[in-house]
């Protein structure tokens, strides 16, 4: 007996020839692959400015208006990342065949061939990393030991790189199969066997494109009904139903945060602090003071939101307790014991707005305690870990 | 132009890639290992387990499905399959946040079983629909 060689081996691994389906075609892989990128360009152009607000430079004018721009873009982020999970998966479908073409002769070709097909490699992986990633992240789940926030963003960044890259090798492609009718073949689609050719009960490549729409289109029905309130009902996958103690969700609760023991305590006083000197008031000094109301969205980076309405002090009106201006900057600290995001930087221009306060009531209760009982930040346009909960601390660092 | 829309592309795509690793230059090993694996996951999972399976389903529902339930099954599937994978995260039962009931808080077994018996009617009188069709055109 002899050992297999290589070509005995070659010839059981298919040919794209081998993929009898006519519903596969550069037509409908250019036409998917469109809507994948502008999905996956939504999602990095919201995911940067998403990103911006973590780390904000000096250059970006980051502020109170609009209200609700943070909702939109963080919304329309998952949104559009979970779009995209069936426009991926048609159009990796819409190529496969492709994946057996057999590697060119001379070196020349060979590097071509590698290099192109290292770009889509890196494409491929860094497509599902970002949905994946996104997908679970939206839940709680991590299972993966890398920081998710970072990577995400570095895997983002080679993603749209690794994007802008397969465009520009399949510019005149993707020119030609989007000018073509969908029906149409071009010379880039394989030569299927004869009898498939006209098999009149298969799928059409029109008909699988609508399917895929569809099914992209039931993805974002199902479930953005965490940041639509129109959708609520419908949205029966949304990892949200937007209910929650006193009409609002919660993302860390009292316990999780650590946070039980102190902001229960009858004693608890908030201090500010500007320069040398420090006051302290207790909450019903809090409650003393104009109380303004203003309904005002939690807008989470998981991409869930809902508008609440909030009553209490605003920020600017506490530093006038210790004559500080209104322009200055903030940071305001939690009494949490537990997890990230203890404290958080206000800019001057959040805390010029008086509808960036410290609430005490939400929906006209008063606040609970895991919604940041005594009192809470809350202020327009924030990413939600921004509006710390249980504040014991306003400091003006400039 | 189209030669040198292609090469500024390509730089622009080249520079965002790197940028993008520069991003991980303090990760720790352990960081980027597990970064690298579901890096690399995803794409293996897909060409090696899950196309196949799906090819291979193709070929089974072309043999053994009736003719005219073909096209509205395969579609059907389609968009089964894809909105499994999406919902795959809410279906697994993991994820959430120990003393909160503001996630994860719906029915989700029960909605992706409705789902599924839905898309089953849909495709069977899709497919009884486009015989009638079918005939009709045959008659006239």
């Amino acid at each position: 007996m002899r050992l297999p060689t290589v070509a005995d081996i070659e010839r059981h691994i298919p040919h794209p020839d081998d993929f009898g389906s006519r519903a596969r075609g550069t037509t409908l892989t250019a036409r998917v692959g469109t809507a994948l990128g502008i999905a996956f360009v939504i999602c990095f152009v919201t995911g940067v400015w998403s990103g911006l607000q973590y780390d904000t430079p000096g250059w970006v004018p980051l502020g109170p208006d609009p209200t609700q721009l943070y909702r939109w873009t963080q919304g329309l982020h998952i949104v559009s990342g979970t779009a995209a999970v069936p426009l991926l998966l048609v159009k990796l479908w819409s190529v496969f065949p492709r994946l057996f073409i057999r590697p060119p002769q001379g070196a020349r070709a060979l590097v071509v061939e590698a290099l192109e097909r290292g770009s889509i490699l890196v494409l491929v992986g860094a497509a599902f990393f970002q949905l994946t990633s996104g997908l679970l992240n939206i839940i709680g789940w991590y299972p993966w030991e890398f920081s998710f926030r970072r990577t995400h963003e570095a895997v983002a960044w080679i993603l749209i790189g690794a994007l802008v890259v397969h465009i520009a090798v399949k510019l005149p492609v993707i020119r030609d199969a989007l000018t073509a009718s969908i029906d149409d073949d071009l010379p880039t689609d394989a030569e299927p066997a004869d009898d498939d050719a006209t098999d009149p009960d298969a799928p059409t490549r029109r008909a699988v494109l609508r399917g895929t729409l569809v099914a992209s289109g039931l993805a974002v029905l199902l479930t953005a009904g965490q940041t639509v309130p129109l959708l609520r009902r419908v949205s029966v996958f949304g990892v949200r139903d937007g209910e929650g103690p006193q009409d609002l969700p919660i993302n860390r609760t009292a316990a999780g945060a650590g946070a039980v023991d102190a902001a229960r305590d009858p004693a608890f006083v908030l201090e500010i602090v500007a320069g040398d000197r420090t006051i302290s008031v207790d909450r019903d000094q809090l409650l003393a003071m104009r109380q303004r109301t203003h309904r005002l969205p939690i807008a989470c980076v998981e991409g869930w939101s809902r508008s609440a309405d909030w009553t209490g002090v605003s920020v600017r009106d506490l530093l006038a307790l210790v004559d500080a201006p209104a322009d200055s900057e903030v940071v305001v600290t939690s009494m949490q014991t537990k997890g990230a995001f203890a404290s958080s930087r206000l800019l001057p221009s959040y805390v010029q707005d008086h509808r960036t306060m410290l609430a005490l009531q939400l929906n006209g209760e008063t606040l609970s305690l895991d919604h940041g009982y005594p009192c809470r930040l809350i202020a327009p346009n924030r990413p939600g870990v921004f509006q710390t909960k249980w504040v014991r601390r306003l400091e003006v660092i400039a | 132009m189209m030669r040198a829309t292609r090469a500024l592309l390509l730089v622009i795509g080249v520079a965002c890639g790197l940028w993008g690793l520069w991003l991980m230059r303090d990760f720790t090993g352990e960081q980027l290992r597990s970064t690298g694996l579901w890096l690399i996951a995803g794409a293996i999972l897909h060409d090696a387990v899950v196309a196949p399976i799906v090819v291979a389903l193709g070929v089974v529902a072309a043999r053994t499905l009736p003719g005219r339930l073909r096209a509205p099954a395969a579609i059907a599937f389609l968009v089964w399959a894809t909105l499994t994978v999406v919902f795959f995260p809410v279906l697994s039962g993991e994820g959430g946040k120990p003393g909160n009931d503001t996630i994860l808080g719906r029915p989700y077994v029960a909605s992706w079983i409705v789902m599924t018996l839905v898309l089953i009617v849909v495709a069977v009188v899709a497919g009884l629909r486009r015989r009638r069709r079918v005939s009709s055109a045959r008659e006239s």
